[in-house]
């Protein structure tokens, strides 16, 4: 099968997307990530839900996790608040970072398509023709098809 | 041959100091250049007191960085900043008191480096719940890491190969730097109250929060809490009565960092966490260079010079040592800059009788090292790593403004330990 038979339609975000918006909609179609699109319009990279918990969670708290036990409910929910006032461009990692995009055309295979995902750590990876983007393949999609 | 030497010497400090390339390869690859040179063979690099890898210095650092990495699993110091917020009700000056003072008493105890990678991160936590700026608490958790870790001999690395050199106990150290490491204490939290003062704003439902806190929840294994605590005081008494029991610091630490390992019955991967190899690896590249120039003569040479011009007149090279000290400490790394040095201290040592006024050289050499650091963002690994912690959570320190303070402060330190020299072991020894 060919990832065009594999792609699902999937939202995209611009750059300039509110945070906590792109967020939202995540949590509200429980989407392992978002397909974010460049000022041009074309695919610029994937923004996986663990790059926003990511920028949600102190780095002092992922060095030292056992500090993670001294936020109780109300700092916990504080920390969601750093999303206010940031666009998704804040979100993603640096460009240099995102130089290679989970990204493949319509006719990769789904081994070359699950290569492209597990070699770049991303739960989704988007289907583009040209500047076009078709949709997206899931993990849970793309398993669906690999199980018996 | 003598040219040869010295000129890769030099120019593997001078790739050390600019950090053009790594200094692990700057070092190995001065060390190699002296093998291929034919000054230094496996006896010389290995076996030999004067000039070969001094073991002492390794080991020792090596069993502090696996018991290190122990205590760290237990929570310790998460503990400590949390109970001391809550001590003082979140008050800020007070709490920048209390934190760098369990910086300074735990750098003293353990590393300076691994005292700040362990207290930075629930540093950021506290502030972050008190609505305070936490850049000026950083700075001054790295600085009381390099005064702390001045009062021992385990607590700075400059130390560890002075008192290797020297043949110092444990003792010594203690006696000697921890009263002035005391006094500059005292001093630094003066200058804090100034330097600092605009970072101490007080929000009362922001402390009520930080009293919400329960310090207990971050102790992550009570029981290894409690035996890592009595094997780390087994281990303090072992430093303290190595000179009486004839055992070396480094075995003493050896055996505690076995010991702390039986006990927590950790893997291999959590007990060596904090060694940092490339440490260990440097200081054996750095003690083979310098073995090279002890084994050509080159040492000995400048140390009949330096003896020559200093004659009996002590206090002059102990107020040189203790200034010079400082300033290329805060230039370039103390580490390579003290393995370098000793040997010629020792030439003036051994020439002045082993006196109280001779030995006085030692301290000078240790003072002006650690307190050095301090001067600059670069003088230190704690400045080194405290910056690289701010910048990953989004508080970026730059040179200058590190400086700036590091700057005052070792003057300052500086300026009170050679007055503590000269009264000590001039006017009164």
């Amino acid at each position: 099968m060919r990832a065009r038979n594999l792609a699902e339609p999937f939202p995209t975000v611009s750059l300039d997307a509110d945070a906590m918006a792109a967020a939202r909609a995540m949590a509200a179609e429980r989407l392992p990530g978002l397909i974010v699109c460049g000022d041009d319009g074309r695919p610029y990279t994937v923004l996986p839900g663990s790059q926003v918990l990511n920028f949600i969670i102190p780095k002092y708290v992922q060095d030292q996790p056992g500090l993670a036990r001294a936020f109780d409910e109300r700092a916990s929910d504080e920390l969601s608040t750093k999303l206010a006032h940031h666009t998704v461009r804040d979100m993603v990692p640096k460009a240099a970072e995102a130089d290679e995009l989970p990204v493949v055309d319509p006719d990769a295979t789904a081994i070359e398509v699950a290569a492209v995902m597990a070699r770049m750590h991303s739960p989704i990876a988007a289907v583009i023709d040209g500047d076009r983007v078709l949709g997206a393949i899931t993990v849970s999609r793309l398993l669906t098809h690999f199980l018996p | 041959m003598t040219a040869a030497v010295v000129a890769v010497f030099v120019g593997a400090y001078i790739l050390i100091a600019t950090e053009r390339i790594h200094r692990v390869a700057a070092a190995l690859g001065g060390a190699a250049l002296m093998v291929l040179l034919g000054v230094v063979d496996a006896h010389v690099a290995f076996f030999s007191d004067e000039t070969g890898v001094d073991w002492n210095v390794i080991f020792l650092l090596l069993g502090m960085m696996v018991i290190v990495s122990v205590l760290k699993q237990t929570g310790v110091f998460d503990f400590l900043a949390i109970w001391a917020a809550k001590r003082v009700r979140g008050k800020p000056f007070a709490l920048m008191v209390m934190l760098v003072c369990i910086t300074a008493v735990a750098s003293a105890l353990l590393d300076n480096v691994t005292t700040v990678l362990l207290i930075a991160p629930v540093t950021l936590l506290v502030c972050d719940r008190l609505a305070l700026p936490p850049v000026p608490f950083l700075i001054a958790e790295a600085l009381a890491s390099n005064i702390g870790g001045m009062a021992t001999l385990v607590g700075d690395p400059p130390n560890i190969i002075i008192a290797s050199r020297a043949d110092l106990s444990f003792n010594d150290f203690l006696v000697n730097l921890a009263p002035l490491a005391l006094i500059c204490m005292v001093a630094f939290i003066g200058l804090c109250r100034i330097m600092f003062r605009s970072a101490f704003t007080y929000d009362e439902a922001r402390a009520a929060d930080v009293m919400e806190l329960d310090e207990r929840e971050v102790i992550r294994d009570g029981a290894l809490l409690v035996r890592s605590l009595i094997v780390l005081a087994a281990v303090m008494v072992g430093f303290i009565a190595h000179s009486a029991l004839h055992v070396e610091p480094s075995l003493v630490a050896l055996l505690g960092a076995g010991a702390l390992v039986a006990v927590s019955k950790l893997q291999p991967g959590e007990y060596l966490e904090e060694v940092e190899w490339p440490t260990l690896v440097f200081f054996m590249g750095l003690f083979i260079m310098v073995g090279a120039l002890v084994e050509i003569g080159v040492i000995k040479t400048l140390g009949e010079a330096v003896t020559d011009a200093v004659g009996t007149r002590y206090f002059l090279a102990s107020s040189i040592l203790l200034w010079g000290s400082a300033v290329l400490s805060g230039i370039v790394d103390n580490i390579p800059y003290v393995a370098t040095v000793s040997p010629l201290v020792q030439g003036l040592v051994d020439s002045g009788g082993d006196t109280p006024q001779a030995n006085a050289l030692w301290w000078a050499l240790a003072a002006g090292a650690d307190l050095g650091g301090n001067a600059t963002a670069v003088g230190a690994s704690a400045n080194v790593v405290i910056i690289g912690i701010a910048a990953r959570n989004g508080h970026p320190i730059s040179f200058w403004q590190f400086t700036k303070y590091g700057l005052v402060v070792a003057t300052v330190t500086i300026a009170i330990a050679w007055p503590y020299i000269w009264l000590r072991y001039y006017v009164g020894g």
